[in-house]
């Protein structure tokens, strides 16, 4: 790691992000031999010429309209998908909560998928060890933590993921839009839990449509639109910019 | 990618776990699924077979079943392996983990299904009087070899799978050929001898003839020869990490 860069958590430079559209796309093998180079292939831009840096310690709202390339901007820092052109760097251990509970195995009890996911999340058998009663702890499942996952309520399942996701202890925090998790208690407490994080030094990058909390948790927002940065500031300033052109 | 595999090593570990318990979860045999399979097919070869081609070979059951088991294994990681990129798309849209950890714990659950089932060849040689030689020694790089083998194989094939989704049907198909082009049902020299070389030209020949010889003729492998297949197996595994990493950064897209 370079020293001038160390209080940066996350850098995107010059990031261009295209994706095939295919009408049809080929698929098999006969389909590909049939199709040689006759299917019609669209580039759809979703993202250009985006520039951010956020530093360390950061909470930061990305704001914008539907499929206006927020959550493909955070799975680009996730390295799920790559960018077309440019480059994205993230210094330090990074954690996304893209969907709940991905890779949970139904037939397994709720402490054996803890094991399963938070070991997804890069956590080793003896982090998890010392992690596995907070877990328990925050998701308020209780008894129901050693039956099978599938015998669950979809709120549990949620509460469950939640709170391993939450618990990794990871230096930077991508999350999108999964903000409502279970009732009115258990939302409150994820946000005063996020509320800690943030004060912990933790850096949070968060796509939500929830402005109000937004406005309260972060104190950064970028608005996307059409795939470009409209606008990056003040959370409150750059939400009631937004509310103005939007609502 | 060692070291970041490193770090996910928990991952790999349940993931092992998953692939072996996970499998027969609900079954009322269970686990036990893994051996009774290839026990079966032995049972059906071993009645079969004799009578087809008049087979002379003495200790005929424990013949089959030191070639069966280890064959298992190779084709069991081939079908799940090839098409383990695809069955995991769920996960694989949604977190970031390196991608690597599938082929591998693929073949290292295959890997530990087989040392376990080596218990069963242990018992077929106590059984039929064969007994045991100092040539066991051997058997740790006999594996190794079919190990780095099959993760090179797997590495290319699943990640060419995610784009071609043919691949695993025709990949199985010859896998399934592949059966009888491997001397597991019969020695080498009932092949004719002008025809031998295509035998050997098949990697699996060396490594299920090794096995042979270590348990069922108590003699030395042929070392030359599987010198050549490791040799062959580490070429297959750098390349196929080569394309597996250059094809695994669509893999989110395509799937």
């Amino acid at each position: 790691m370079k020293k001038h860069e160390s209080n940066n958590a996350i850098v995107v430079k010059n990031v261009y992000k295209k994706f095939k559209l295919f009408y049809d796309k080929p698929n098999t093998l006969k389909e590909r031999l049939v199709f040689w180079n006759k299917t019609k292939v669209n580039y759809h831009e979703v993202l250009k010429d985006i520039n951010i840096e956020i530093k360390k310690g950061e909470t930061v709202a990305l704001i914008g309209v539907n499929g206006s390339g927020k959550s493909t901007l955070l799975k680009l820092m996730t390295k799920i998908i790559y960018p077309t052109t440019g480059e994205i760097k993230t210094y330090g251990k990074l954690t996304s909560l893209l969907e709940l509970g991905a890779g949970f195995h139904p037939d397994f009890t709720g402490r054996e998928n803890i094991y399963f996911n938070a070991s997804i999340f890069g956590l080793s058998a003896r982090e998890i060890d010392a992690r596995v009663q907070d877990i328990i702890d925050f998701s308020e499942l209780g008894e129901y933590i050693d039956t099978p996952v599938r015998t669950y309520s979809s709120g549990m399942y949620m509460r469950l993921a939640f709170s391993v996701a939450i618990n990794v202890d990871a230096e930077i925090l991508l999350i999108d839009e999964i903000l409502a998790v279970g009732d009115q208690h258990f939302q409150d407490k994820c946000f005063q839990k996020l509320d800690e994080l943030k004060k912990s030094d933790k850096t949070i990058v968060i796509v939500s449509h929830s402005l109000e909390s937004i406005k309260k948790l972060c104190n950064r927002a970028i608005w996307i639109y059409e795939g470009e940065v409209r606008m990056d500031g003040k959370a409150s300033k750059v939400i009631d910019e937004y509310l103005k052109v939007c609502g | 990618m060692i070291e970041e595999i490193y770090n996910y090593r928990q991952l790999l570990k349940s993931n092992v776990s998953k692939e072996i318990r996970g499998k027969y979860k609900g079954s009322f045999l269970g686990v036990l699924w893994s051996f009774v399979n290839p026990l079966l097919m032995t049972l059906v070869y071993a009645i079969v077979f004799p009578f087809i081609l008049k087979s002379t070979q003495p200790h005929y059951v424990t013949f089959l079943v030191i070639a069966i088991l280890p064959w298992n294994w190779f084709t069991t990681v081939i079908n799940q392996g090839t098409s383990c990129i695809n069955i995991n798309g769920g996960i694989i849209k949604k977190v970031y983990f390196p991608r690597e950890i599938l082929p591998i714990s693929i073949v290292t659950s295959g890997l530990i299904n087989y040392l376990i089932s080596c218990l069963i060849i242990c018992l077929f040689l106590i059984c039929s009087g064969l007994g045991f030689s100092i040539n066991i020694i051997f058997l740790p790089i006999v594996i190794m070899v079919q190990y780095i083998l099959l993760l090179g194989i797997i590495f290319i094939t699943s990640a060419i799978n995610v784009y071609i989704k043919d691949a695993e049907y025709i990949i199985n198909f010859f896998v399934l050929m592949l059966f009888y082009g491997t001397p597991i049902l019969y020695s080498p020299e009932l092949f004719p001898e002008n025809m031998r070389w295509l035998l050997n030209l098949n990697p699996m020949t060396t490594i299920i003839n090794a096995y042979r010889e270590i348990f069922y003729y108590k003699t030395n492998p042929n070392l030359k020869s599987l010198f050549v297949v490791f040799i062959f197996s580490s070429i297959l595994l750098y390349f196929g990490i080569k394309i597996f990493k250059k094809l695994k950064k669509g893999f989110a897209e395509e799937l």
